[in-house]
């Protein structure tokens, strides 16, 4: 099965290279968006808002279908790449979990299987407490945690994923010890957090923005090296950009961003892997694309070719540091 | 020989088991005990495995146990030759279905399914069968990649047809 | 009264043309998907999403939700039919619209499910109406605990008064269990049970399973007596349809009981599935005793029928005033909020009125629409039952091979199809329960994920699932669903045993 999937994938390589020699990449059949999340989730709402601007500014002559396929944290989206090595309609939306995953997880596809086209948005973590928190401060959360180790819980999507691997990284800054409380995902831990179930959270602004309107959460800092943009009042006169950073207020980590990344399978010629990136570079200059980010609360970032190889080696070295202190790393 | 109750009653006992056996063994690995932040990840899968074989056993001890009281029940005969055909007539060419579709794709494998089934179990002529199945596969194309963007599965002729 | 004030603001955006064709269409194409088992209300719903863009985000969310609401009468159908549940969520309507059908009484069949579907969604609504402030503050007390306890008292409601073969059921709950277990586990991040497969990845898909066993296992079951449906001379008289309706005043106390559990499992994070199943198993316990329930039984299609329905319509309140999607539709229909630039949350019932009000007065007028529409379609269904067995049935099992393949795209899944349809014709055949593995299947994970994450937050105690009223409340009353029928029923047997000692 594999071996036959492979070999139509080897033949249409080669057809596409051929065609590639003669003249520049166009997606031969509707290109497939294999997004590594479920329905409505982030990388989902991503790849879809893509789709509406390319189908609303005919940025591509094909159509284009969308593929959910989550599992295993988003693995099976990758897995599906190494299936169809070489194939250029297919586009591959994730975080940065494409590339932290199987160091985390016993899985049969590596960084080899695939090929980074762009970086379209970085989304923010923030700590986040309940609306009558007794913490106003990072710093009295952490001497909090510091009086009680394993006292105070962190809530968090999913398990040894960006949320928790932020909370590690709280952790081994300021020498303390949190618990830390795995969910499904961002809006059951907003609620969870509401509710006063558990201390705080770091979830994305998108996935709190409900509650902090509502009071019932207000966020204490950002993991950004500058504040966020500003923006209208959301509660009790505070925005977006009324946060103080992390690092300004005693918790010394100056930047922890998720990337929402977009990729092809190995073995995809140059010319598909540059066309998608113009694709992509003129979606990120759209006004929906804009109103997007701001309503999300993201930064938009668009990062191509070498300077996101970098992102993602720097990314993945300081990251799998923390993996390793934390012994997560599978041999 | 027939085949009784009781003997597929042991045999899906003794699959079952081994179905618990390979979900417990499985979960070995992952660390089955208690830590200190609650269970391990194996803790759930490995007892339901071997609750699973408990009840399997417990199952089977029971139909032999039923058996031995004189159970009319476990004596008979659990398809009759008439059945085990009509169910084979239509369970092997599901099997082939499957394998076609497998290599060939849904489209060609659903056309020459329905033929096949049409013509065989349900007495069509050859032309109006044939004609059955190819008109079920395009409008299972229209309805499912056209009208709802949901692609199926496709094999090597739809490849050189050049259909997506 | 504010509420209603503002309930028939909400009736007068969602009463024009535009909004009311939108219903029909949002209806009628739900209708297809939720038959069609390879497509769900997520798949209509995403696709609609784009073309949603254009609209304001009122007429956007009514052309969805009517959508939703089409698939889940949809759903229904193929149940009733077929054996095939279209959404996982009438798996419990197959225990007996499935048997009613068979014995040539399907419009009967599938009026009382589509009138008792309308009634549930339209008690939900209500509860909606009144309720939405009360019930979004209620869901915000809900931890990992009290979701557990919720999950159990599901669990114990179905199983506690099972009439299969106690040694049977526990084989085929284990079996179910074991299955949910396959895949990435959210609370140790860690693969489970895929023996290195990557099509495992993802866990042994509930949709696949119910696929094989029911669809496919119920037309092995359906061969061997004969290349033909069971006994299906069916009359289809469009006064069958009313005459049914005016049966439904007689299970009216299945209706209340089934509505109340559809609102709290809606409400709660149980969810449509598990109050089918929930609402399925109370029928049961309360019916009269000697009810043959599973041959046809009309309380056994107007339980589950309206408690999928309230809680489904209820389970619109955690989406809207909380952010959390309770379904894969609810998910994406949350995605879309977003992106029309509404923010799901505790505000927006008051920064948006015109849009919840307008969406809520829409449920109305909908689910009206919807079931005028689905009984129009009655005949129609009814009469796919009398296409010659050797046309339908292969069409059947080519699409209910489809419907798996959608599910997550790969072909290994056929193969599971096809295992799961033997292995539901030898369950059948030799007395096994099949629902038992279904609900475990549905509720497996989840519940073990909030004991798991319960255990995480109370440092191993058990005593977090009593720690306060409400999660001891509900764990009290799930061990009494599970213990005193085991108990009657024990009673029952010691005394039966008596009297034949003394016979004999």
């Amino acid at each position: 099965m594999k071996v036959k999937a492979l070999s139509i994938g080897m033949t249409l390589a080669a057809a596409t290279m051929l065609a590639g020699q003669a003249l520049a990449f166009e997606p031969t059949r509707p290109v497939e968006f294999v997004v590594a999340s479920g329905p409505g989730g982030g990388t989902d709402n991503f790849a879809r808002t893509i789709q509406s601007i390319i189908t609303k500014h005919k940025l591509m002559d094909q159509s284009m279908v969308v593929l959910n396929k989550g599992g295993g944290s988003g693995a099976e989206a990758f897995l599906y790449a190494r299936k169809n090595e070489g194939d250029p309609n297919k586009l591959y939306f994730g975080t940065n979990n494409a590339y932290l995953l199987p160091h985390v997880a016993k899985l049969a596809y590596s960084m080899e299987d695939l090929r980074p086209v762009a970086a379209l948005a970085f989304d923010e973590f923030l700590i986040w407490v309940k609306g009558d928190s007794e913490y106003t401060t990072p710093a009295a959360l952490i001497e909090a945690a510091k009086a009680k180790p394993n006292g105070v819980t962190f809530a968090g999507s999913q398990s040894k994923d960006t949320d928790e691997t932020l909370v590690a990284l709280i952790e081994q800054t300021t020498g303390t010890k949190f618990k830390y409380l795995p969910f499904n995902g961002g809006g059951e831990v907003g609620v969870q957090l509401a509710g006063g179930h558990v201390a705080a959270n770091v979830n994305n602004p998108n996935e709190n923005i409900g509650q902090w309107q509502a009071g019932a959460v207000k966020p204490l800092c950002v993991f950004s090296d500058k504040p966020m943009a500003k923006g209208e009042p959301v509660y009790d006169g505070k925005g977006w950009g009324d946060i103080p950073t992390c690092a300004s207020s005693g918790v010394n980590i100056p930047s922890y961003k998720m990337p929402r990344t977009v990729w092809t399978a190995a073995g995809t010629p140059d010319e598909a892997v540059t066309y998608y990136s113009d694709v992509l570079k003129k979606v990120s200059e759209t006004p929906e694309w804009a109103e997007y980010i701001k309503k999300t609360s993201q930064t938009g970032d668009f990062l191509a070719g070498q300077p996101l190889q970098d992102f993602i080696t720097t990314s993945e070295k300081s990251t799998v540091g923390v993996f390793e202190a934390e012994g997560w790393l599978v041999k | 020989m027939r085949i009784k109750r009781l003997h597929v009653e042991l045999a899906t006992a003794v699959t079952l088991a081994a179905v618990g056996a390979l979900g417990a063994t499985g979960a070995l690995e992952l660390g089955v005990s208690w830590s200190d932040s609650g269970p391990m990840p194996g803790y759930f899968p490995f007892y339901v495995g071997i609750i699973l074989i408990i009840a399997a056993f417990a199952s089977a001890t029971q139909a032999i146990f039923r058996m031995r009281m004189g159970s009319e029940e476990m004596r008979e005969t659990f398809l009759e030759p008439e059945q085990t055909q009509r169910v084979l007539s239509f369970l092997l060419p599901m099997v082939v279905f499957v394998v076609v579709t497998v290599f060939l794709g849904t489209y060609i494998g659903t056309a020459l399914y329905l033929f096949y089934v049409a013509w065989r179990n349900g007495g069509y002529k050859p032309w109006i069968a044939i004609l059955i199945g190819i008109a079920f596969s395009i409008a299972l194309y229209f309805v499912f990649e056209k009208a709802f963007q949901v692609p199926l599965h496709k094999g090597p002729i739809e490849e050189m047809l050049g259909i997506y | 009264m504010e509420n209603f004030e503002l309930l028939m603001g909400g009736f007068a955006t969602a009463l024009t043309p535009m909004h009311i064709t939108l219903m029909i269409v949002g209806v009628l194409l739900g209708l297809i998907v939720g038959v069609l088992p390879g497509l769900g209300a997520p798949n209509g719903v995403s696709l609609l999403i784009p073309l949603t863009f254009a609209m304001d985000p009122v007429s956007a969310i009514i052309l969805l939700a009517s959508m939703y609401w089409g698939a889940l009468f949809g759903g229904s159908t193929t149940s009733i039919l077929f054996n095939i549940p279209g959404e996982p969520s009438s798996v419990a309507t197959t225990f007996d619209g499935y048997p009613m059908a068979r014995s040539g009484q399907s419009t009967r069949a599938l009026t009382l499910a589509f009138m008792s579907a309308g009634i549930g969604a339209f008690v939900g609504i209500v509860v909606i109406t009144l309720l939405s402030s009360w019930a979004a503050r209620f869901a915000l007390r809900f931890g990992a605990a009290e979701y557990f306890a919720v999950y159990f008292l599901a669990f114990c409601a179905f199983i506690g008064m099972g009439s299969a073969s106690p040694i049977k059921t526990a084989v085929s709950l284990s079996l179910g269990l074991l299955l949910s277990t396959v895949g990435m586990d959210t609370v140790t991040g860690s693969l489970r049970l895929t023996f290195g497969l990557d099509a495992l990845l993802s866990g042994v898909s509930f949709l696949v399973v119910v696929i094989g066993l029911f669809g496919i296992g119920e037309l092995l079951a359906t061969v061997q007596d004969g290349l033909k449906f069971r006994g299906v001379a069916s009359r289809i008289d469009p006064r069958d349809v009313f005459k049914t309706m005016l049966e439904l005043p007689k299970y009216i106390t299945t209706i209340i009981r089934s509505s109340a559990v559809g609102v709290w499992m809606g409400i709660t994070p149980g969810g449509p599935t598990a109050a089918s199943f929930m609402s399925y198993g109370l029928a049961r316990q309360w019916s009269k005793p000697g009810a043959k329930f599973g041959t046809g039984r009309p309380e056994g299609i107007v339980a589950p029928e309206t408690a999928d329905h309230s809680a489904g319509t209820c389970a619109m309140l955690p989406m809207l005033a909380l952010g959390v999607p309770s379904s894969a539709t609810a998910a994406v229909m949350m995605g879309g909020l977003m992106i029309w630039g509404l923010t799901p949350g505790p505000m927006l019932f008051s920064t948006q009125p015109d849009f919840v009000w307008g969406l809520i007065a829409s449920m109305y007028i909908a689910n009206f629409v919807g079931v005028i529409l689905v009984l129009l379609t009655v005949p129609f269904f009814a009469a796919l039952l009398r296409i010659p067995f050797a046309i339908i049935g292969p069409m059947i099992v080519a699409i209910c091979f489809v419907g798996a393949y959608t599910v997550a795209n790969s072909t290994s899944d056929l193969w599971l199809v096809l295992i799961f349809g033997v292995v539901g014709f030898v369950f059948n055949k030799l007395e096994f329960p099949l629902a038992p593995l279904v609900l475990a299947m549905v509720l497996g994970s989840k519940a073990e994920s909030s004991f798991h994450q319960s255990m995480i937050a109370s440092d191993g105690s058990l005593g977090i699932f009593f720690s306060n009223y409400l999660v001891g409340t509900i764990m009290t009353i799930a061990l009494a669903l599970l213990i005193i029928p085991q108990t009657l029923k024990f009673i029952q047997y010691l005394k039966s045993h008596k009297s034949v000692d003394s016979a004999a």
